[in-house]
């Protein structure tokens, strides 16, 4: 590979309209649709510009509808865009050539690729031919994939007696079997046990680290988020609402922290009207304030109560999206 | 050029693929298998018929041959590609398929060809107690008739396979597409010999059904299976074959392109 640092994907005013057939309710407009179709055009795209290097990893972040999994979608080659221009590993993706789409993959959490009735190692041998591996190599990278998966025991087993968490685990390991430089991840822990979903995210880090492959991924937990991309891209009615650090995000949505004060002993009325704007909450002293005041707050609390211990808090990261799709919502 | 050898190099695999997948369903496949028995049903049918004298120059041991030729020939032609098709296109499940680098057809095919030696197998009875019953069918075929009629199959399964195809690929457009490919299916039913030899209809209707596509897919090979059809005749009949199949591809082909464009990928 070589260590150029030129973009690997490169998004440029990106547009997809979809023409959704409408229908009244009832009967009445079932015969109506029947004579005369009207469609609807809903924008689920609307003008995205994006770039991204080599070994990045980088989380779409956005309300259901958004757009995030068209983008997605759009970027791996499923689906032509309706407008604006796209380049991934130097190729435009709808063509689907094969020199393509030996460069990526597409995981989407719950659309399968394996094949049902039969063990998974069957799915990795035609996924072997269908990308025409190398059967040595195609053999290591499976070990490799088996032991950082744990699949040992699930490769003889069919696919439709394996659990959710289990057929996700193959369903990684089918579309990594070709080493691809560029991960598509849609919704990659959805509906797994929350061990399983750290184990796939270590998995992922890992993958980033060992393969320098480049991460793209959408999640509704923010913990996928948290855990695996440093840059996130927030995407609401299919327009970027902020391409950055994570960290800027949070800081920048979140400006407040909560100071909580552990009292050493019970408060009487008259303490507890002097810590004001401290109030009582659940045997708690709590204050919400800008960062700016942290240290003052956090200074008078240690000189004028009772404390046995002092937390600051930041705000979890599912409110503050929340906050962010609120805001956007009323903007 | 490339893209072909490619699936050529793959194709070892995808077949024991195909093979896996049908032993896990071998008990759908033989109720598959059942459900194309009609010519049985139909040589009972022209066998009544006939009790009292040939019919349109077909005895007895003509219908016998006829038909049991006609249900090798319908056994070795069938493919289900529409139903797997529309099936994925609607629910999405086309995707990971789309993102190989080997046409997704090619495994479809791939599919489709495998089960071919099972279905001779379980024929294989059910032509013996055909046979048992009228032994006066004789061993129709020849050995020299052989070569151009498994030509002839083979070209009748890549009409069907890619008339399928054609009627599958609608499913990028329009939610009803199964119900145009029923239509079709009952054309093909009426216009292939499939329910009755195609000799017997009159003259002008014999004429219009030449110009149609249904004989190629059953009657051609099932006719030079019976020991009708030979000679030049036979290789013009199959030469038209060969023009269907291009034809058939080009359509497949086409509808496929425009479909995938529109495809949107549903689910997930």
């Amino acid at each position: 590979m070589t260590a150029s640092n030129d973009p690997v994907v490169v998004v440029d005013r990106l547009s997809k309209v979809y023409r959704v057939p409408r229908k009244d309710p009832g009967l009445r407009g079932s015969i109506g649709s029947l004579f005369r179709r009207r469609y609807q055009e809903v924008r689920a795209v609307d003008g995205v510009s994006l770039e991204i290097r080599p070994g990045e990893r980088v989380g779409f972040l956005g309300p259901n509808g958004a757009g995030k999994t068209t983008t997605l979608k759009m970027l791996s080659g499923l689906l032509v865009p309706t407008d604006g221009s796209i380049e991934v590993a130097g190729h435009r993706p709808w063509l689907r050539e094969p020199e393509f789409l030996s460069q990526i993959t597409l995981v989407m959490g719950q659309k399968m690729q394996l094949i049902w009735d039969l063990p998974p190692r069957e799915t990795f041998e035609l996924n072997r031919a269908l990308f025409d591996l190398d059967a040595a190599e195609c053999k290591r990278t499976l070990e490799e994939l088996v032991e950082l998966l744990e699949l040992g025991p699930l490769l003889d087993r069919p696919v439709r007696n394996l659990s959710l968490g289990e057929r996700m685990k193959c369903e990684l390991a089918a579309a990594l079997l070709h080493r691809p430089s560029l991960l598509f991840l849609d919704e990659p822990t959805i509906g797994l046990d929350v061990r399983m979903q750290v184990a796939v995210r270590q998995f992922i880090a890992q993958w980033n680290k060992q393969s320098g492959a480049t991460v793209l991924l959408t999640s509704h937990y923010m913990a996928d988020i948290a855990a695996l991309t440093p840059r996130v891209v927030v995407i609401s009615s299919g327009r970027i609402v902020y391409d950055g650090s994570l960290e800027t995000l949070v800081d920048k949505l979140a400006p407040e922290r909560r100071v909580v004060v552990m009292p050493l002993r019970p408060l009487s009325q008259e303490e507890l009207t002097a810590a004001a704007p401290f109030v009582l909450e659940e045997g708690r002293l709590v204050v919400t304030v800008v960062v700016q005041e942290v240290k003052r707050v956090v200074d008078r609390a240690l000189r004028e109560l009772p404390v046995q211990d002092l937390a600051i808090e930041e705000p979890p990261l599912e409110d503050v999206i929340a906050q962010l799709f609120s805001s956007e919502a009323e903007a | 050029m490339k893209a072909l050898m490619r699936a050529l190099r793959a194709m070892p695999a995808m077949l024991r693929v195909g093979f896996a997948e049908m032993v896990a369903y071998r008990a759908e496949l033989v109720i598959w298998i059942l459900t194309a028995l009609t010519p049985i049903i139909m040589l009972l049918v022209w066998d009544g018929v006939a009790a009292n004298g040939p019919v349109g120059g077909y005895d007895r041991a003509a219908f016998a041959r006829y038909f049991t030729a006609g249900l090798f020939v319908r056994q070795l032609t069938s493919s289900w590609v529409v139903w797997e098709l529309n099936e994925s296109i609607r629910t999405g499940t086309l995707s990971p398929a789309l993102l190989k680098p080997i046409h997704p057809l090619a495994f479809r095919a791939a599919e489709n060809v495998v089960v071919l030696p099972f279905r001779l197998v379980v024929m294989m009875p059910i032509a013996v107690a055909l046979w048992l019953w009228r032994p006066e069918m004789g061993m129709f075929i020849e050995a020299r008739a052989l070569p151009l009629c498994l030509l002839s199959i083979a070209l009748a399964w890549a009409m069907n396979f890619l008339a399928q195809t054609v009627f599958g690929a609608l499913a990028f457009f329009a939610e009803q597409s199964l119900g145009l490919f029923n239509v079709w299916f009952s054309l093909w039913a009426l216009l292939s010999g499939y329910l009755f030899p195609l000799e017997l209809l009159p003259s002008w209707a014999r004429t219009i059904v030449w110009y149609l596509p249904f004989r190629s897919m059953l009657a051609v090979p099932t006719e030079i299976a019976a020991g009708q059809l030979g000679g030049a005749e036979a290789l013009l009949e199959v030469g038209v074959q060969a023009i269907w199949v291009v034809l058939f591809f080009f359509a497949a082909r086409a509808m496929w392109r425009a479909g995938v464009r529109r495809y949107e990928a549903f689910g997930a």
